[in-house]
């Protein structure tokens, strides 16, 4: 009996930190247009608060999610930022005239379709997410 | 007769314009899109905001405004459209008004427009009339949602002297640099003709002291350097600005010594200001610092008397905590600390400073809409000639050595 309890428990673990796994996991991709493999977190970052323009020998446009899973990891894991500081950055560049408002998209398959057809741009989805029509970037 | 229905309709089309922009700003914000404009291949992006304070005082009247009776005219808004027509070009201009007591008075002005060309990442180019990247918040400092505060620190971002720092006609170069796993380095240099305002602080003291403002020139160089270190939230940086300034105006009154109508010159000999500051986020924490000096003299010259050496310099810092709570509420206290190097009534206590302790709570409605209670404790009114908040022209029977302030605040954008 004690064995079955640990077993139950070491399945219901696992089943748990696998969950949470999935959960956090995003993949980036980008436009066929976008010339490079792979990307550092660092460039990364910098792509999306906009301080950067430029991958390999081209220019990038983000893209972000509105919400989800893949929001909320790449948020946390890339940007460092919260949904609403996040949301404050951008304003801050828009009503300065030194940036724009990025565009964001309701869900995976809306930004892997939106990457797919505009020259340059970059996104993340959740890692499980059909993205046969991009390519998909190593984060170094 | 027919001067009434022109009037009528008049007023009518007036109304009906204004109901229709309140009614695209009401459905932007509900349908929480932004109405972007196609043009050709390209996209304009069109952004608003709006802000109506409220301010009760418990003695002294501040910010022009008869706070000690509650006052509701303090109103902000702006909008602005901006497109990237190509992937290193991008235009865009914003236009800004405001009401706040007797500042303002509902004068529209162009707030900043300019061609923005990104060479690289490390090196681009504005020209036109750009923001001014001075401290951490003086290009942004209009939007009331980028902020825990209903009122940012007053010591060094006085609402009265908005004009005289916030945006220059000429140029910038800016760009940022990678130092891998150093961080990031932003930078911006700066020169054009600075921004005055006829309807801010300087020109409504100067004109109840009865010496008025006929005009204002100057221009602006400086630079701006923050650094974004490998401290996963952490940014520090400093500004500093030179200025000159070419203030021309009369006299009306006899208590200064000069005949009625005796023309002055105000010429700033230096007008430099520096700044130092910090930003921290961690988790749900928002800490921010800054120092500023402005070192600020200047000659006074009339056709009747000697030259009259001028003194306006101060210092100002501020140090603000934030936390939020959850996704609708977060609370914050900031302590800004203003002083006054030489106040013209030297013998008062009063005069030399202003100290103002400050608890917030801000309520996120929605993702646009924000509502914010905040109260104030002030200690000192500062000088009379430093545009600061209090003016004797809304205090004749004389200040109160502190001040309590209740402000609500709303503000809503797209």
């Amino acid at each position: 009996m004690r064995r079955l309890n640990h077993l139950f428990a070491a399945a219901a673990l696992s089943a748990l930190l696998g969950v949470a796994a999935n959960a956090g996991e995003f993949k980036v991709i980008a436009n066929s247009s976008v010339d490079t493999a792979a990307v550092s977190l660092d460039d990364l970052k910098s792509v999306f608060l906009e301080t950067k323009m430029e991958l390999g020998s081209g220019h990038v446009v983000p893209v972000l999610e509105k919400s989800g899973p893949a929001h909320e990891a790449f948020l946390k894991d890339c940007l460092g930022k919260s949904d609403s500081a996040l949301s404050t950055y951008y304003r801050s560049l828009v009503f300065t005239g030194k940036g724009s408002m990025p565009k964001a998209l309701g869900s995976d398959a809306d930004v892997v379709e939106y990457v797919a057809k505009t020259k340059g741009a970059i996104g993340y989805v959740a890692a499980s997410a059909a993205a046969a029509s991009v390519k998909t970037l190593e984060v170094k | 007769m027919s001067e009434i229905r022109e009037f009528i309709f008049v007023r009518l089309t007036k109304v009906l314009f204004a109901l229709g922009c309140a009614g695209m700003f009401v459905s932007a914000l509900q349908a929480q899109q932004i109405p972007d404009l196609k043009v050709g291949n390209d996209t304009v992006q069109f952004h608003a905001f709006a802000s109506q304070g409220f301010a009760y005082t418990n003695d002294n009247n501040y910010l022009t405004m008869n706070t000690s009776n509650g006052s509701a005219a303090f109103t902000e808004f702006g909008f602005n459209a901006s497109m990237q027509v190509t992937n290193k070009l991008r235009v865009g201009a914003q236009m800004y008004d405001r009401n706040i007591g007797q500042l303002g008075g509902w004068h529209p002005t162009f707030d900043w427009g300019y061609a923005d060309y990104r060479f690289n990442d490390w090196f681009g180019i504005r020209a036109g009339k750009v923001k001014t990247a001075l401290g951490l918040f003086n290009d942004t400092q209009d939007t009331e949602a980028l902020y825990t505060w209903a009122l940012l620190p007053q010591s060094v971002y006085p609402i009265d002297l908005r004009s005289n720092n916030i945006a220059h006609t000429g140029g910038d170069v800016y760009g940022s640099l990678s130092l891998h796993k150093a961080g990031t380095v932003g930078y911006t240099a700066y020169i054009g003709a600075r921004s005055f305002d006829p309807y801010g602080g300087y020109n409504y003291f100067s004109a109840n002291l009865g010496i008025p403002i006929v005009s204002n020139s100057g221009r602006a160089a400086g630079t701006d350097v923050r650094w974004t270190t490998p401290v996963t939230g952490l940014m520090v940086g400093g500004s500093f600005m030179d200025q000159t300034q070419d203030r021309k105006g009369y006299y009306t009154t006899l208590a200064l010594g000069a005949p009625l109508g005796t023309p002055y010159s105000f010429v700033a000999n230096p007008q430099r200001t520096s700044a130092a500051y910090g930003d921290y986020t961690r988790g749900n924490w928002h800490l921010n610092a800054e120092f500023r000096r402005d070192h600020y003299i200047g000659d006074i010259s009339t056709t009747f008397g000697p030259v009259f050496p001028w003194n306006g310099s101060d210092k100002a810092w501020f140090v603000s905590a934030a936390y939020r709570i959850n996704k609708h509420l977060e609370l914050g206290a900031y302590h800004s600390h203003y002083t006054v190097d030489a106040p013209f009534i030297a013998t008062d206590p009063n005069s030399n400073h202003i100290y103002d302790e400050v608890a917030t709570a801000r309520v996120d409605v929605t993702s646009w809409w924000d509502v914010k209670i905040e109260g104030h404790f002030m200690n000192g009114y500062g000088d009379m000639f430093s545009a600061h908040g209090f003016y004797v022209a809304n205090n004749p029977q004389g200040m109160k050595p502190s001040t309590d302030m209740l402000v609500i605040r709303t503000g809503v954008n797209f």
